[in-house]
């Protein structure tokens, strides 16, 4: 007495149309008239990697909001505030990310302080110490769980500890970070040529005309000398001692490319198989039958010009061996037995469902968006992609395990009470 | 604004349907009425340790998740003090399989001592990883345990000790599931781009021959007042001491719910919240400051937190909080303020009308407090607070013989 079930075989997303505004500047909307709220991100190729300075990078969009030529941070934070308007920035190696979200009928009020935020930021020396000392504080914090420590060894172990994408710098740092190497970083890496906007919700002519003419007035910067990009210095394993840890913390994984690779999303099909669901191979052997862990996941993680494969989980102590013989294991398996015809259904079908959840809502799709122009792409990649998922076979899956996961190639990364081999 | 149909099956199973005219998905929150107030104290952590088992296969289907994955779903759950909510979200077209899933698990659960055995493991390992090995995990726990006396709100939903979870036994398991998972005990609401009638035609489908299993549960220990100030201090391995300040307040259905969360708003709303802005930016006291009310359904919490910047003192922040609450008596909110909080719930509130799973939620959680028609009138009563209202909650529940102070101190 089961009911009939329905399997989507296509998944459509609204094109996001696009105008070049004056300065070169790419503005993209998805419009849609159901809703009373819109949200705009700008988005600038300015992430850590970029930085010379450490935390200058993060520093910047931070700081943005603490304070313009016009207006305090407090008064900047009073009119987001009090018209119930959403601002939040985030920050990965690649690019920093600064997204506005408001109510339709305050949307002047809300581009009115974007102006101040994005084009007129003071960054007053006294927020920049405020600021550093929180987060000297907290990264301080965060380096005493053995999560965090297992991540950043895990990045120094797959890039080198001087790459850009590994780098991971001493807290200590922030109280040298000074006034004028924020600024700098503001100057050379917020301009026109480093920046796209993308917006969605009820977007209408005039919400665009108010966007565009902000957008138009970043300028053009020097042009810029990409920094160095060295090759990655892989190390295939490290172990920081953490003592008295209850839990383990297990980072597996290997370099491999970037999402516009061919094998890109095969190898997601492969590491959602393996540990990108709750019924997944991984969650069955730690979680399900044996009890080692809370939880497990394995991903394809993507960079702009890098790429990998990884699995993560916190163990409990007694059981980190054990836990990362089965790791080895589950993924040996992926390479010498063909995956059930079965199971590769249930995970393209998970995946198809996985996308049509992150694109509800006007905000998914414009992250969706976003991730895609990042790439180069459209919005048609999607349904590319979930052809493409759909096509795979259990020879493929066999073939890119075999290819790319060899125990050998493998980086293993344990943060814990101790030293497991 | 959301719009509902809300019917009883006859069986006592509450359903409400909302339609939703965009997502190409369907959200199906399931809500039973147990939380970790009904446990008893000798076996905290028990609610929760039911929601995992809830995933743990029936006589009939064996493996919860793999059919909900094979429509393309996806589904989870949280337990919380009050209830214990179910989800799923899936492709509009095979709604029917989480009805069929749901109802399945109401009577069938089939537990046997391997799976429990298993299921103990991994809520010990939960526990572990975001209660003992986390740096702060014990601190709301030593909160509430300082707060409440009698109450069992005076744990947390994970529990008082892992011992309790590994002490469990099936024929706990069997009595818990029979006294409230029933359908008189639960909620079921669904959003979703179909005609509401249809949406209800297929619930009944699936539901209605479920017999009722009706209980009456055992009362739950009110706290008694508090009449003096409560402290404690405790010593551990973190990089910042922080200072909480709990005082009991009212339950989230009574009026006095609505001036306390506006007072928290005008406290900790934003960046531009007077705590923020006085403590963080210009005293420069702390790193890190927040206000919330718990909003149990029981009489809950007001508590203020704050982590303190090398150099500060927790006596400092103590007399810094206290100067706070002189402030909002004296001068209480003036209509700007309240302007402004009333403007964050609108917001707030189209924000979470923008999925179905948020509005399926939503529509469970009213019914579970026990007047749905709250979801579209709350805005309201905010707009009733009067600065009055905010002067009078700082004389009645703002006072020290009504707080517990919790001192967490960084070891040296």
């Amino acid at each position: 007495m089961t009911p009939p079930r329905i399997t989507p075989s296509e998944v459509d997303v609204q094109q996001a149309e696009k105008r070049i505004l004056r300065n070169g500047v790419a503005l993209y909307w998805l419009a849609s008239e159901d809703f009373e709220v819109l949200r705009i991100s700008f988005v600038f190729r300015a992430g850590s990697s970029v930085q010379t300075v450490p935390f200058s990078a993060s520093a910047v969009v931070n700081l943005l909001s603490e304070g313009s030529t016009e207006r305090s941070a407090q008064q900047i934070a009073e009119q987001l505030d009090y018209y119930g308007s959403w601002y939040d920035v985030n920050i990965d190696r690649d690019y920093a990310y600064v997204n506005f979200a408001s109510l339709s009928k305050f949307f002047d009020r809300t581009i009115e302080v974007a102006e101040e935020i994005l084009l007129r930021p003071a960054f007053p020396e006294e927020e920049l110490r405020t600021y550093a000392a929180k987060r000297k504080q907290r990264l301080a914090i965060d380096r005493t769980k053995v999560d965090i420590e297992a991540r950043e060894a895990f990045a120094r172990a797959l890039f080198g500890a001087t790459h850009p994408y590994g780098i991971s710098s001493d807290e200590g740092l922030y109280d040298s970070l000074t006034r004028s190497q924020v600024v700098d970083f503001y100057r050379r890496f917020y301009t026109a040529e480093r920046c796209f906007v993308v917006c969605s919700g009820r977007i209408g002519e005039r919400e665009l005309q108010a966007i565009g003419a902000l957008a138009e007035q970043f300028p053009h910067g020097s042009p810029e000398i990409e920094p160095p990009f060295p090759t990655p210095e892989t190390v295939h394993a490290d172990f920081v001692a953490h003592p008295g840890a209850v839990q383990s913390s297990l980072r597996l994984g290997r370099l491999l490319f970037p999402r516009q690779h061919p094998d890109f999303v095969g190898m997601q099909v492969v590491a959602t198989a393996l540990g990108g669901y709750f019924g997944s191979r991984l969650m069955q052997n730690l979680r399900e039958r044996n009890g080692y862990t809370y939880g497990v996941v394995a991903a394809m993680v993507n960079f702009e010009r890098a790429g990998y494969f990884a699995v993560a989980t916190q163990v409990g102590s007694d059981v980190t061996r054990e836990a990362l013989e089965a790791i080895y294991h589950e993924i040996e398996l992926l390479r010498t037995e063909p995956m059930p015809e079965e199971e590769l259904e249930l995970v393209k079908n998970m995946m198809t469902g996985e996308m049509m959840r992150i694109l509800d809502g006007p905000f998914g799709i414009a992250d969706v968006t976003i991730e895609n122009i990042l790439c180069g792409c459209d919005n048609t990649v999607i349904g590319e992609n979930v052809r493409r998922i759909r096509r795979m076979t259990p020879h493929d899956v066999w073939v890119l395990a075999r290819k790319y996961l060899a125990r050998k190639d493998l980086v293993t990364v344990v943060a814990g009470a101790e030293r497991p081999w | 604004m959301i719009p509902y149909n809300r019917i009883t099956l006859s069986n006592g199973l509450v359903v409400v349907v909302n339609r939703d005219r965009v997502s190409k998905l369907a959200a199906v929150n399931l809500l039973y009425k147990v939380g970790a107030r009904n446990e008893n104290p000798e076996r905290t952590g028990f609610a929760h340790l039911f929601e995992h088992l809830m995933f743990r296969g029936t006589r009939r289907v064996p493996n919860f998740d793999l059919p909900v994955q094979m429509a393309s779903g996806d589904n989870n759950a949280f337990t919380n003090n009050d209830y214990t909510d179910f989800y799923i979200t899936l492709p509009k077209d095979n709604l029917e399989t989480a009805l069929w899933l749901e109802s399945d698990r109401m009577q069938g659960l089939g537990i046997t001592p391997e799976k429990l055995e298993t299921e103990k493991r991994v809520v010990i390992e939960e526990f572990r990883q975001r209660y003992l090995n986390q740096p702060y995990g014990d601190q709301t726990m030593l909160l509430r345990d300082l707060a409440y006396k009698r109450h069992p709100y005076r744990w947390a939903t994970i529990g008082l000790t892992p011992d309790h979870i590994e002490r469990t036994s099936l024929s706990d398991v069997e009595a818990f599931y029979r006294r409230y998972y029933h359908p008189s005990n639960a909620v079921l609401s669904i959003s979703a781009d179909l005609d509401e009638e249809r949406m209800l035609t297929l619930v009944d489908n699936w539901f209605s021959s479920l017999p009722d299993r009706a209980s009456t549960p055992d009362p739950v220990p009110q706290e008694p007042r508090q009449t003096e100030a409560r402290r404690l201090e405790v010593e551990r391995d973190v990089p910042a001491t922080t200072v909480s300040v709990a005082y009991h307040m009212c339950a989230r259905t009574e009026p006095d719910f609505y001036t306390a969360d506006l007072v928290s708003d005008l406290l900790a709303g934003g960046d531009s919240g007077r705590l923020y802005t006085h403590l963080v930016k210009e005293r420069q006291l702390l790193s890190s400051v927040n206000a919330y009310v718990s909003g149990d359904v029981d009489p809950g919490l007001f508590v203020f937190t704050g982590q303190l910047l090398p150099g500060t003192a927790t006596d400092q922040v103590e007399e810094a909080f206290r100067a706070e609450i002189e402030a909002l008596r004296r001068d209480a909110a003036t209509e700007y303020e309240i302007e402004k909080v009333k403007n964050k719930f609108e917001a707030t509130t189209l924000f979470g009308e923008l999925n179905v799973m948020n509005k399926a939620m939503n529509l469970g959680f009213y019914e579970m407090l026990g007047d749905l028609t709250l979801i579209n009138r709350e805005i309201d009563r905010y707009r009733a607070v009067t600065p009055d209202d905010i002067r009078s909650f700082c004389d009645r529940i703002l006072r020290s013989e009504n707080s517990s102070t919790l001192i967490y101190r960084a070891r040296q």
